[in-house]
């Protein structure tokens, strides 16, 4: 029935943001909302068991095999970005500057969070650090939807565009090292059987992306072609799940290892992908925005000292990303201000780390960073406008088949 | 197929080794993601290597799905294989809105009244011999020895009724596959639908009557009541549906298997939850839809063979995962008994009832009604969640009897339409 209940929401929802009741000239904040799916979540917020209660926590038990699904999707498409071809073009430089902006907002947030979530749990200082870093990598992510949505409609130079969606993609990594950590660090009773459960996911993403790999090098149906695809990504994210590591490291190291051996068919696997992609993410946000505890009250004390944090990380950083890119990347003046909106992934991995890490600091984890990213992606808006306002805009004709970068 | 039969092993031995890694944590995750990903790419590989064989894919799925299943290897829990029961909701209803677009009113008008009657006599005297049948086997049958000869008797008539089922998705299947055209595959395609309209009945009302059996009496206006809104409803949702469905596809005209399957999955869960038959709200929905307008119930057709392959290797791999090959071992016999005895008794009231003026159904259409699929999948499924107490040991007994069906069913069907003389092409990829 939950199950019943979760989808009939979504069709809801999706109904309703591609409706006109949802005009951008009426509710620009709704309408954002709605566009990058975190009304999704905030419907899932409503619902879930600390407010509505319409789906109960043991409804969102039984919902566990969607979770690491969606997770396990997620991270095999971020796998899939990670082509080893193009990242070995990319000069040196812009991996400085995707670790200048991304490090800087880790270190602005994680080291100031320690105390007060120490303080306010109770907890070691080994889970305090443990959750502090997921909080930093949280931070650090970005999402270059912005960008690329304003560049497709002409309202910014397209090389610059493409510049910060490439610096918020490589951002991604220091988001999922950190998690990486941070499972190191509180998944197990101790790190060296935490690194072992990391490393096990890995392996286990490498083999199936191995796998994969070789289940759909001779196909040449599409419907056969997609089965395989669809079939594989739940054999990562489930066998993780079933194993107790994490779903998205797993899925990361298959879509990797899809890109470094699929050959040709790596794009046809990435496009039937492509076609789930959206669906899986909406269910995801909306599943974790179901999870939220509402009347945390020391959550909702982080939350301004996350945001604005972060915030402040990512204006310093983006300037600093700026001075060492140099003219290797061609990126706005205030690019900082292109980097507030924090995107999905974040949402994934304070998900994981709930689902790995149980207990009230990484659910606290959770409800700061949904309600954060809430906040930052209406923040965003107001910033990227300072962005478009301060460069010159060279219009370019829109470029179809670019993605959104999260 | 060699590449099929490799994949197949690396991916039962990638199973092996997730299998053996899980012993060594101390807790197990939820496997419900494992074993639907492990039971799709397992289906479709075995599918492939079963249809090199020469046999169906559907037998391709079944098998494997029992070999890596809980009660064979063991590389999929069982709570993984209970986990999917959506699925198999889902899969019913999308075999039935396929099966329904096939129910067109020219169709009806032309066959119907003749329909009827065979399969008035063919479901009748299948239905006598194995209830027959059944009841002599109350003391071997382990799920009916316990019970009083009242209960028994209803419990019988019940799984008389599921074992009386035919296949449409099957004899679909086989009809594309050669693209058999003409007044025999048209009778054959109008009485396997139509039969099982006419199980649905016997099977509400036989349920009804186990019900009263097992709860102490028989509330006639009750079951009456039930049986009326299970049919009525359903059909009145479906119609309900079947509006939806061309609202969308005359409005929105795209995703359209997207759409289907999430409509599917809505009837299904929905429908059980109103104590309607997901399988009967599906048929209903097709046949308006396809009568209403035929090119959106090819639409459809087209569609669902996109969206059905996954989940129909799923539903089945699933199926075959979930049979206990412990109990097979005390049901086997029996169910090989019912297998002959219905085919038996197939045979003889077609001989026998079928109408004279065409020689051909008189001699094969016999064969065209032994395939047992989806159907019956689903109402074994339905006995088993209806009836917790004895209902997955007949469970087990019709998915023995359906792993037999399904080795001889789809060849014998074959082999219907090519002596009637109306396969023209033999070359078309088959989707069973």
């Amino acid at each position: 029935m939950q199950a019943l209940l979760v989808f009939l929401s979504i069709a809801a929802l999706s109904l309703l943001a591609s409706s006109r009741a949802l005009d951008a000239g009426r509710f620009p904040a709704l309408a954002r909302l709605a566009a990058s799916g975190f009304l999704f979540l905030l419907v899932g917020v409503l619902l879930g068991p600390s407010m509505a209660g319409v789906l109960s926590t043991r409804n969102l038990e039984g919902m566990r095999p969607v979770m690491a699904l969606g997770l396990g999707t997620a991270g095999v498409i971020l796998g899939l970005n990670l082509e080893p071809r193009l990242l070995r073009l990319l000069p040196r430089p812009v991996y400085s500057a995707a670790l200048a902006h991304a490090g800087t907002a880790f270190f602005f947030v994680a080291p100031a969070l320690v105390a007060p979530l120490l303080l306010t749990s109770g907890r070691s200082l080994q889970a305090a650090v443990g959750a502090a870093a997921l909080l930093g990598a949280a931070a650090s992510l970005s999402s270059g939807h912005f960008a690329v949505l304003a560049y497709r409609s002409g309202r910014m130079d397209r090389a610059r565009g493409l510049g910060i969606a490439l610096l918020t993609m490589l951002d991604d990594a220091v988001g999922l090292g950190v998690l990486a950590l941070a499972l190191v660090l509180g998944a197990a009773t101790n790190v060296g059987e935490g690194l072992g459960l990391v490393c096990l996911a890995v392996l286990l993403g490498v083999m199936c992306g191995a796998l994969l790999a070789f289940l759909t090098h001779a196909l040449k149906d599409l419907a056969e072609l997609t089965t395989v695809t669809l079939g594989g990504v739940a054999l990562v994210g489930g066998a993780a799940a079933y194993l107790r590591v994490s779903a998205l490291l797993a899925g990361v190291a298959c879509g990797a290892t899809l890109a470094l051996v699929g050959g040709r068919t790596v794009e046809r696997v990435a496009r039937a992908l492509g076609r789930v992609e959206r669906p899986v993410f909406l269910v995801l946000v909306f599943l974790v925005g179901c999870g939220l505890h509402a009347r945390d009250w020391a959550a909702w004390a982080l939350v301004p000292g996350f945001v604005g944090l972060r915030f402040l990380g990512k204006v310093l950083g983006g300037k600093l990303a700026q001075r060492l890119v140099g003219s290797a990347l061609e990126l706005p003046p205030r690019l900082g201000y292109a980097l507030v909106a924090q995107g999905g992934l974040a949402l994934c991995l304070v998900a994981e780390y709930g689902m790995l890490v149980p207990g009230g600091l990484s659910q606290r984890v959770l409800d700061v960073v949904v309600v954060g990213a809430v906040v930052n992606e209406l923040l965003a808006g107001p910033a990227f406008r300072q962005v478009l306002e301060q460069g010159p805009t060279r219009a370019t004709q829109p470029a179809p088949g670019v993605g959104v970068a999260t | 197929m060699k590449g099929a039969v490799i994949r197949l092993l690396l991916l039962v031995g990638l199973l092996a080794i997730i299998s053996r890694a899980q012993v060594l944590r101390a807790d197990a995750g939820t496997p419900v993601t494992l074993a639907a990903g492990a039971l799709l790419l397992c289906g479709l590989f075995a599918g492939k290597v079963a249809k090199g064989l020469g046999l169906p894919r559907l037998t391709g799925y079944l098998l494997v799905g029992v070999a890596v299943g809980p009660y064979a290897l063991g590389f999929i829990p069982n709570a993984g294989v209970k986990g999917l029961e959506l699925v198999k909701g889902l899969a019913v209803s999308l075999i039935a809105l396929v099966a329904g677009t096939e129910l067109r009113l020219g169709l009806i008008r032309r066959v119907g009244t003749r329909v009827a009657l065979l399969c008035a006599s063919v479901c009748g005297v299948t239905f006598l011999v194995c209830f027959g049948a059944t009841f002599a086997l109350k003391p071997l049958l382990p799920f009916l020895s316990a019970l009083s000869v009242p209960q028994a008797l209803a419990v019988s008539a019940l799984v008389s009724t599921v074992v009386v089922s035919f296949s449409p998705t099957v004899t679909i299947a086989i009809v594309q596959e050669t693209s058999a055209r003409g007044a025999f595959t048209e009778f054959l395609m109008a009485l396997v639908i139509i039969g099982d309209l006419f199980v649905m009945v016997a099977f509400a009302l036989a349920a009804g009557v186990t019900k009263a059996s097992f709860g102490g009496g028989l509330d006639v206006t009750g079951l009456l009541g039930s049986v009326g809104w299970e049919l009525f409803g359903s059909v009145g949702v479906g119609c309900v549906l079947a509006v939806v469905v061309l609202v969308y596809m005359r409005g929105v005209k795209q995703e359209l298997p997207l759409f289907l399957v999430g409509l599917s999955f809505a009837a299904a869960e929905g429908g059980s939850r109103l104590h309607l038959s997901p399988l009967l709200v599906a048929l209903a929905a097709g046949a308006l839809i396809a009568n209403l307008d035929e090119h959106a119930g090819e639409r459809i057709h087209q569609a669902i063979q996109q969206a059905g392959l996954p989940v129909f290797a799923l539903f089945f791999a699933a199926a075959g995962a979930g049979l206990k090959l412990d109990a097979l071992v005390t049901v086997g016999p029996a169910a090989m008994l019912l297998v002959a005895l219905r085919g038996l008794a197939i045979w003889f009231s077609c001989r026998r009832f079928a109408p004279a003026d065409d020689p051909r159904l008189k001699q094969f259409l016999w064969m065209g009604l032994i395939s047992q699929a989806g159907v019956t999948f689903g109402l074994a499924a339905l006995v088993s969640r209806t009836f917790p107490s004895f209902g997955p040991q007949v469970e087990v007994l019709i998915v023995a009897m359906i792993t037999a069906h399904e080795l001889v069913g789809p060849v014998l069907t074959r082999r219907a339409l090519a002596a009637s003389g109306e396969i023209r092409t033999d070359e078309a990829a088959g989707t069973a």
